[in-house]
């Protein structure tokens, strides 16, 4: 019996097709549904934000598309693994905490010896974490290499917590590395904290 | 006798039937009109109190009329499509939309230079293969026009906050893209309908036109869709600063020139297919010599435009990237890193079928048997890239078995996981491809010039030294960090180019008066080799429809990214086996309509019904 062009053809084109879609179902299956709003309480121990941060780090911040900890070899972007013991001492004048809220707030103004510019800015869209979230985030890094020591009272160069002394503005124009001042102007009363810019928008590249 | 008194019979009762339905319709009409609630025959109403009912049921009038006039207007943000929902009914209507499109951007290209070269050579041959690709064309303008309106309409009830906005940056690209969309359709009726009706000269500027046409349409509606992608020449807020900067955004460019060479090489194969349907269709030797030139000519044309075309996606992946490294590492490192491994197995395929078609062809010219000899390490070659570029840089295994290798990562296997060793695959296959062309234009003639042998001998060496240095660099890049390793893509793709460009330069020189050796037998072909044609455009639009979903689905739940969010309820990004499952229908649903369009197209060559039945 022959079996008639069209037929043929047809059946080319759908068992095609379906080998396609057979090998779509062989590969990794997850669904990402889109970042939940993760609630911040104002009362989280610091023990509570590392749980939070290593949440955020997993989820709404992406941190684990590129970041890895404790892998060694060929890799696109740092390891993590031991960071905090490093980021004390990474930047002269620069305290760890000060350090990730640096690499978190302008990641283009220090670049690892090694690596190229690739990290997003953070705190705004398409991640877009809050201030909060970020402190959250600083003190899941600390616990990597250290211990984390920061409340959701901390405030450092570009975020002033309620109620704490606003930080001198950020100094864009400051050279990598170079010592960052360490007494604060005071706050005058009733002025609120402002967030200084944070980083270069999307598209435009920073300085190294 | 029968036939005719039954037609006689039919004729009295259809109009019989259609008065018992009428009558059927009045009966049961009347029956409940009868059985209808009425209000017993009282007094006029000034003088008599309505009944219980009657004012219960005026007040509910009132209030609903009341309601009905309170309600306020609430602009609606989502609308849900029945049972598959908005987003997969948008995802399949654009698709189609946009696989129709391709190929009617594309056909009229190619059929534009087989005109050209037909006008220049004096061969007649080719102003009929032109005319014949362009035979396809009419029908499938108005499904694109069709599914362009679908999408349009789908859009604005859907999605009609999204495309408010959309609308609110890009309307003044509307009326420009409106009047090229008369004008493409004036040029290209022109163009089909006045074959042989005009001077050659005027008749080809009629196809520059058409072409310039269709790339104007396709440029304006890039803008639309790679500024949801990466969006400029606005505020934080999406409020439009420039809109020349939001047409020229950082993609905008790159997937125009990505859009130009993908749709030539997909129509080619699509054409190609339509020839091998009419190859295996034909009665006559004549019919099979005709279409067996016909699909080598769409082959080639799908072939040599997809060589480029992975240099064109580094471009644009690179500008993807530039926008924003969290859009890049989403793509190749994120949630659509996998869906490489799938565009790996697709692109494998296609170089398989291209290479094993032409290596059939081989046998259609007399004496090609000294080249066949090389198909092996063609083949071997073929597969050792195709198997590096497929293999994945971590592995899915159980517990035991990543325990076992030490990680997710394959002692072995996992150094060609890396880029290093996918762009080296990538670029070897690209060559050996190049390669199979090269013996197969020397089948049936030798070059006669005196610099023959120092001039094939300079061939050899440029692509030896080619294919050394990207295999070098590949090595290479895995002894230098990350920053220096990024950059090596660079010189392997240009050294594979200028190989590609100087070796054809010179055989354009060396086949020049060749002397030849054997007759091209066109029509002498296997069957298979109809069918792998097939197999190449359905394969070309599997990979446009795989290619088109990342492109779309980066932006995740962002409707334009990082201004635009998606709050509805499609806002996620969908498993990969699903969205195989969506191409793979859309893929099917273009070959039912495509396999209409050749239908169509085939009719021309019928003998009309009159003569037919007196033929009879």
């Amino acid at each position: 019996m022959t079996i008639p062009l069209p037929a043929r053809i047809g059946l080319l084109v759908v068992l095609t097709t379906g080998f396609y879609t057979y090998v779509g179902q062989l590969v990794p299956q997850k669904e990402v549904q889109p970042p939940q709003e993760t609630a911040i309480r104002a009362d989280l121990t610091t023990a509570d934000m590392v749980t939070v941060g290593r949440q955020i780090m997993e989820g709404k911040g992406l941190c684990f598309t590129c970041h890895t900890i404790g892998k060694s070899g060929v890799l696109r972007f740092p390891d993590l693994d031991g960071v905090a013991s490093r980021a004390a001492t990474r930047e002269p004048g620069l305290s760890d905490v000060e350090y990730f809220a640096k690499s978190i707030y302008a990641p283009d103004s220090f670049i690892v010896p090694g690596f190229n510019p690739g990290m997003p800015v953070i705190n705004k869209p398409p991640i877009g974490l809050t201030d909060q979230e970020i402190l959250c985030v600083i003190a899941y890094l600390q616990t990597l290499g250290g211990t984390a020591t920061v409340t959701l009272q901390t405030s450092h160069r570009y975020y002033t917590a309620p109620g704490a002394i606003p930080p001198a503005p950020p100094d864009e124009k400051a050279e990598p590395g170079e010592k960052l001042p360490l007494t604060l102007p005071p706050a005058q009363k009733g002025e609120t904290p402002k967030a200084p810019a944070a980083g270069p928008t999307p598209g435009k590249k920073g300085e190294v | 006798m029968n036939g005719v008194r039954s037609k006689q019979l039919l004729f009295v009762l259809g109009p019989l039937t259609g008065l018992v339905m009428f009558g059927a319709v009045i009966i049961v009409a009347t029956f409940l009109t009868n059985r209808e609630y009425r209000e017993p025959d009282r007094a006029p109403i000034a003088i008599v109190d309505p009944t219980p009912r009657a004012s219960g049921l005026a007040d509910e009038a009132a209030a609903a009329d009341a309601a009905a006039k309170a309600k306020p207007y609430v602009e609606a943000e989502y609308r849900r499509f029945p049972v598959v929902g908005s987003r997969v009914a948008i995802w399949a209507v654009a698709q189609l939309h946009l696989l129709f499109a391709a190929f009617v951007l594309a056909v009229p290209i190619f059929a534009l230079i087989i005109e050209v070269i037909g006008y220049k050579t004096g061969d007649k041959r080719y102003d009929r293969l032109a005319h014949e690709f362009s035979k396809l064309l009419s029908v499938s303008f108005s499904l694109t026009a069709t599914f362009g309106a679908f999408l349009t309409f789908m859009l604005i009830a859907l999605y009609p906050k999204f495309t408010n906005y959309l609308m609110s940056v890009f309307s003044p690209t509307f009326l420009p893209y409106v009047l090229l969309f008369f004008a493409e359709a004036f040029f290209l009726y022109t163009y089909y309908y006045g074959w042989g009706k005009f001077h050659p000269l005027v008749h080809i500027a009629l196809g520059a036109g058409l072409n310039l046409v269709g790339t104007g349409i396709m440029l304006i509606a890039n803008s639309w869709l790679t500024f949801m992608m990466s969006p400029r020449g606005i505020s934080d807020s999406g409020a439009l600063i420039s809109l020349e900067d939001a047409i020229n955004n950082y993609t905008w460019m790159p997937i125009n020139v990505h859009r130009i060479i993908a749709n030539v090489a997909f129509g080619g194969s699509v054409a190609a297919a339509y020839a091998a349907f009419k190859f295996l269709a034909a009665d006559t030797d004549e019919e099979r010599a005709h279409y067996d030139w016909m699909g080598y000519i769409g082959n080639f044309v799908a072939i040599i435009s997809f060589l480029p075309l992975p240099f064109a996606g580094y471009w644009l992946a690179k500008e993807i990237y530039a926008y924003s490294q969290t859009l890049g590492l989403t793509m190749m490192g994120g949630a659509f890193s996998w869906l490489f491994i799938i565009q790996a197995v697709l692109i494998g395929n296609l170089f398989l079928g291209a290479n094993y078609y032409l290596w059939l062809g081989m046998g259609r010219v007399e004496g090609a048997q000294p080249f066949q000899r090389f198909v092996k390490y063609l083949l071997v070659a073929i597969v050792l890239c195709f198997m590096i570029w497929a293999t994945p840089r971590s592995i899915i295994a159980t517990v035991s078995e990543i325990r076992a290798m030490g990680g997710s990562t394959h002692p072995i296997l996992g150094f060609f996981g890396v880029m290093s060793a996918k762009n080296t695959a990538v670029n070897i296959l690209i060559l050996t491809t190049f390669m199979s062309f090269l013996l197969y234009r020397r089948t049936g003639r030798t070059a006669t010039v005196s610099w023959a042998k120092t001039g094939q001998a300079v061939q050899l060496l440029i692509f030896g030294a080619a294919a050394v240095f990207v295999i070098f660099l590949g090595v290479y890049g895995y002894f230098v960090e990350a920053s220096v390793r990024i950059g090596l893509s660079v010189p392997q793709v240009s050294s594979v180019l200028f190989a590609m460009v100087s070796i054809s330069v010179i055989d354009i020189f060396l086949f020049r008066r060749p002397k030849l050796t054997g007759e091209v037998r066109w029509g002498r072909i296997p069957a298979i080799s109809q069918y792998v044609l097939i197999f190449i455009a359905v394969t070309f639009t599997w990979l446009m429809g795989l290619m088109g979903y990342v492109r779309s689905g980066l932006r995740q739940h962002w409707h334009v990214y990082g201004v635009i969010r998606d709050t509805s309820p499609d806002a996620f990004t969908p498993t990969l086996g699903f969205a195989t499952q969506v191409v793979s229908v859309t893929v099917l649903l273009f070959f039912v309509l495509i396999g209409f369009v050749f239908w169509l197209a085939s009719l021309h060559d019928r003998p009309d019904f009159e003569a037919g039945t007196k033929a009879s």
